[in-house]
């Protein structure tokens, strides 16, 4: 008894079709199917270009050079879109920036980001890290894992990405290259968007309603 | 005479444009190229395999390859389409192998079209041409392509002693001919039409000018059941266009 | 209209587009078509075009050694915990999802956009045994409050205004808004909110399922398919065996393709790489995921060695945006899930050709898709081989074109390559088209050629060219007299002849 017709059956039409049989090896990838990476420009510029393709779609870049900075700039976030309740990633970096300890002391509510979902979906802004960024098109790169829960990003109403240090990859390929062992890597490219009522550009429909994308300068790091 | 050339008039350039092959030969031999025109050829087959009976065109193309056989010297068509056909389509229609195989390559390699012929192998644009008018150019899509025919047919015009080339919206798009398809779908083919002469009508140009009999019928059709006063035209009229023969329109 | 349709009739559909549908459709296609240039400059015309060959073998490779990188999928994919299921058409491919629903009592589905769920009709069988299932893509969820078809691959509610989507929510929903976007987007935000965080399963496609890794990927920018890939404890993924590609480094052509053509964007909002479902140690994301690799035809697809290149299509759109045909028809013409170019080659070849045997006439040929397609796919030499299947058959299908209808052209097609042949019905349609003529135009034809002059007048045949070449010379001109003289002959003694039939059928008294 066949345990498996229909992939038997599929792949046989395949092979059929393509006049190949299961045990005929497959060729390489050819040479012309690749593309060359793209080449870095100076740092500073990588930098710029990257806050610069985040604020053209809707996003909000900043470029913070030390904590004392961050400090300011978070209390005008939370004056701004009004935030009450945050999440937060738990990986080191943000830890070390202390920005869960700052944002309580403005009086913001940190909810666990193990908190049951309905109460993730009822904060106002999730900060997380970013583990790889594309100048190029103004990307963020976010991978999962226990410290980095992938509702954080998703669901509360603001999205706060602090890129510390700075992880700024040339090309798509080299960053492609890292995601081989995540069950679940995120590229964000600026806040939720829709265009599908008269082309009207709609930004925040299901994910985020705004974006936040801090650079912090590791300078002060002792 | 410095060169001899095969005229391929092509179906519609025979049976609608005769003026326009008739301006083709003037032209030619106005450059010093002598024409011939071999009887022998009918049509090339394109409209049968485009509407999908590729097997009938065998007998055509024979006929064609047979007509054209024994000549010497390019062969120049006023249409893109057509040259293109007989230049890419019969080696998939006779490929390595077939006994017409050889016949394909010496022969149909030679098709040119004219403004193809003018530009690339004569490297001529400037032919004492006069045609004080202002025009636009629409781009047929063969021509475009598959010949790659961009800017050659604009340098020809803007070559045009009094000539005012303006340009139209769109100047790339379709105008809804498509052989077959105009008469399947009329629908979509007017619709597509109304939005050329509308980019026609909105450039200013007292004449419409391409180099495929194909869009030139379809073009002059519309023009003439609106009544427009924009006149079609092919490009060959206008450079035969000259001095002391200003000519009415087609 | 996820019913898989019996007999597509491209005439009468675009016969019934409504008509502010081809306005509302250009103001899109000519938005994507411009922000589409606006990146492509960025990256430099040379660097593009190296990218689609680059594309174009890519998939290639992948299509011509489908059997093994589908292997190799399915080994990857089972490998990080998912579950991979094959189903050979649309009736498995839904059994299948009902199955995993129901063993899971699924009562409440979320799906993000997807055109093979569409293709299969899963919405219905979900539907049908008491599913809730709901599309959460903005235009899909508006398309299916109106109980219609999406219009076009990015955009599917691009031919409803806003005025028309509020009076929708109004009816549907009871909602009362403004008829302004995002008074409507915000509105629609908030109901499938709820529906994100109740989901029990979540379904999408795929854009790219890449065999080296067991990766799916998936290309948005709304954030509902994260909401679907994340939320519920089940996610399940149809996708088309044409779906995958060798490895990651392969997305590093594909996914600056893929934006760029479809939206004129360097990048989408979201772009997911999901392999398996969550690790034990994650909370967040399902807990089972399964793949669904559908076949639905594209096997045979690939028998023919020119149609096999459809099964390059990345799905961009960007053959619909420069159309101009799909420009003045919009996608319900093509009467099922895939319209404009890309819907002429594969709907044919998906349903059958008796069934879509219009769609590959439904085409001027002018080659502006294939002109832009990211994979370089040959549409036009694809649409072509269809039209040939249609009307000849081939070793796929048989010819569905009457046999009368071929032997006629057949006939005509044999008097065409015979010169004189040739030139004397030229000659006689000359005579013959006396009574339509009006000055040097035909403005009303008989049938069949009435399709061409109800658009526009066809100008009256002249055949003189080859008498005018004769006169060139003596020899021409005797040789053109004589001509004359035979067709005289000729039409004479065919004149006598009928004269002569006319006359003994009345002696019989007929």
């Amino acid at each position: 008894m066949n345990k498996h017709p229909a992939r038997d059956e599929i792949l046989g039409q395949v092979r059929a079709a393509l006049g190949r049989r299961a045990e005929t090896s497959v060729a390489n990838v050819p040479a012309s199917a690749r593309v060359g990476p793209r080449q870095a420009g100076d740092a500073n510029g990588e930098i710029e270009m990257l806050l610069g393709e985040i604020a053209k779609l809707g996003g909000n870049p900043r470029h913070l050079e030390s904590k004392a900075d961050l400090e300011a700039a978070l209390e005008n976030l939370v004056h701004e879109e009004g935030v009450k309740k945050a999440t937060m990633w738990q990986t080191s970096e943000l830890k070390e920036l202390g920005v869960a300890e700052y944002l309580g002391t403005l009086g913001v509510e940190m909810i666990s980001p193990h908190a049951d979902r309905d109460q993730l979906a009822d904060c106002d802004l999730g900060v997380t890290g970013v583990d790889a960024a594309l100048p190029e098109t103004g990307t963020l790169v976010l991978r999962s894992n226990p410290e980095k829960p992938r509702l954080v990003s998703l669901l509360p109403r603001v999205h706060l990405a602090i890129l510390y240090p700075p992880l700024l990859d040339a090309d798509l390929g080299t960053v492609l290259d890292k995601l081989r062992d995540d069950s679940c890597v995120t590229f964000i490219t600026g806040p939720s968007r829709t265009s599908d009522i008269e082309l009207t550009v709609t930004i925040g429909v299901h994910g985020p309603k705004a974006l936040h994308v801090w650079i912090v300068e590791k300078t002060d790091r002792s | 005479m410095r060169a001899r050339v095969q005229v391929f008039a092509t179906c519609l350039g025979e049976n609608f444009f005769s003026d326009v092959l008739k301006d083709m030969v003037t032209v030619l031999e106005r450059l010093g190229v002598q024409c011939e025109f071999p009887e022998g050829q009918t049509c090339c087959g394109q409209p049968f395999y485009n509407s999908g009976f590729q097997s009938q065109t065998l007998a055509l193309a024979r006929n064609w390859l047979r007509a054209f056989a024994n000549t010497t010297g390019y062969i120049v068509a006023p249409s893109g389409s057509c040259t293109d056909f007989v230049r890419h389509r019969y080696l998939e229609l006779f490929p390595p192998g077939a006994p017409e195989h050889p016949q394909v390559e010496e022969i149909a390699s030679r098709a040119v079209e004219f403004t193809e012929f003018l530009t690339r192998v004569l490297k001529v644009t400037e032919m004492g041409a006069h045609f004080p008018h202002k025009v636009t150019y629409h781009a047929a899509c063969h021509s475009l392509r598959n010949l790659g025919l961009r800017d050659e047919p604009k340098l020809l015009l803007q070559a045009v002693e009094g000539l005012e080339l303006v340009p139209l919206a769109e100047e790339e798009t379709c105008c809804g001919f498509g052989g077959v398809f105009s008469v399947i779908y009329p629908e979509v083919s007017r619709a597509m039409m109304d939005a050329k002469v509308k980019n026609i009508q909105a450039s200013g140009a007292e004449y419409i000018v391409t180099n495929e009999p194909g869009c030139l019928m379809n073009i002059s059709g519309v023009l003439q059941r609106i009544g427009s006063p924009i006149k079609p035209m092919h490009l060959i009229q206008i450079l035969a266009s000259s001095k002391d023969s200003s000519r009415p329109s087609p | 209209m996820s019913a898989i349709p019996t007999h597509i009739d491209f005439r009468r559909n675009v016969q019934s587009v409504e008509p502010q549908v081809p306005a509302s459709v250009r103001k899109a296609t000519t938005r994507f078509l411009d922000t589409r240039a606006a990146v492509v400059d960025v990256i430099g015309q040379e660097s593009w075009q190296a990218l689609r060959q680059a594309g174009h073998d890519v998939r290639l490779h992948t299509i011509n050694h489908l059997d093994y990188y589908l292997a190799r999928l399915e080994e990857e994919v089972t490998r990080a915990g998912g579950h991979v299921h094959w189903a050979r058409d649309a009736q498995e491919a839904n059994r299948i999802v009902l199955e995993i629903a129901q063993e899971h009592r699924v009562k409440r589905v979320v799906k993000a956009k997807s055109m093979v769920t569409e293709e299969i009709g899963l919405n219905r069988t979900l539907v049908d045994a008491g599913v809730q299932t709901l599309e959460t893509d903005l235009g899909e969820y508006i398309v299916q409050l109106a109980g219609t078809g999406p219009s076009h691959i990015m955009v599917p509610a691009i031919h409803l205004t806003k005025e028309g989507i509020a009076d929708l929510f109004r009816e549907k929903l009871g909602l009362d808004a403004l008829p302004e976007a995002a008074r409507l987007a915000a509105l629609a935000r908030a109901q499938l909110r709820q529906e994100f965080l109740a989901a029990d399963m979540g379904i999408t496609g795929a854009n790219f399922l890449v065999a080296e890794t067991g990766t799916l990927v998936l290309v948005t920018n709304e954030g509902n398919g994260r909401m679907c890939t994340t939320l519920p404890p089940l996610h399940v993924a149809v996708a088309g065996i044409d779906k995958v590609v060798p490895d990651l480094e392969s997305l590093n052509v594909l996914l600056k393709l893929l934006p760029r053509s479809a939206t004129g964007q360097k990048m989408s909002a979201y772009t997911a790489f999901i392999t398996g479902p969550r690790r034990t140690e994650e909370e967040n994301g399902p807990k089972e995921f399964h793949l669904v690799l559908l076949d639905n035809g594209r096997t045979i697809i690939l028998q023919d060695e020119i149609t096999r290149e459809t099964l390059l299509c990345i799905r961009c759109g960007a053959c619909l945006n420069v159309c101009p045909v799909y420009n003045h028809v919009g996608g319900h013409a093509y009467g099922f899930a895939y319209s404009g170019p890309i819907g002429a080659i594969l709907l044919p070849q998906l349903v059958g050709t008796k069934v879509a045997a219009d769609l590959p006439f439904a085409s001027s040929l002018c080659g502006a898709c294939a002109d832009i397609c990211p994979v370089k796919i040959p549409i036009v030499e694809i649409l072509l081989r269809l039209r040939r299947r249609v009307v000849e058959g081939d070793t796929v299908e048989p010819a569905v074109s009457p046999a009368t209808l071929r032997l006629g052209v057949q006939m005509v097609a044999r008097a065409m390559s015979i010169p004189w042949l040739y030139d004397l019905a030229g000659q006689l349609l000359r005579i013959a088209q006396a009574p339509f003529r009006r000055g040097a135009w035909l403005p009303s034809l008989p049938p069949p050629l009435n399709r061409w002059t109800m658009a526009r007048p066809l100008p009256a045949l002249r055949a003189d060219w080859r008498a005018a070449w004769r006169r060139r010379t003596p020899e021409g001109r005797t040789r053109q007299r004589r001509i004359r003289i035979a067709l005289v002959a000729a039409l004479a003694s065919a004149a006598a002849y009928v004269g002569w039939r006319l006359i003994q059928r009345q002696d019989r008294g007929e």
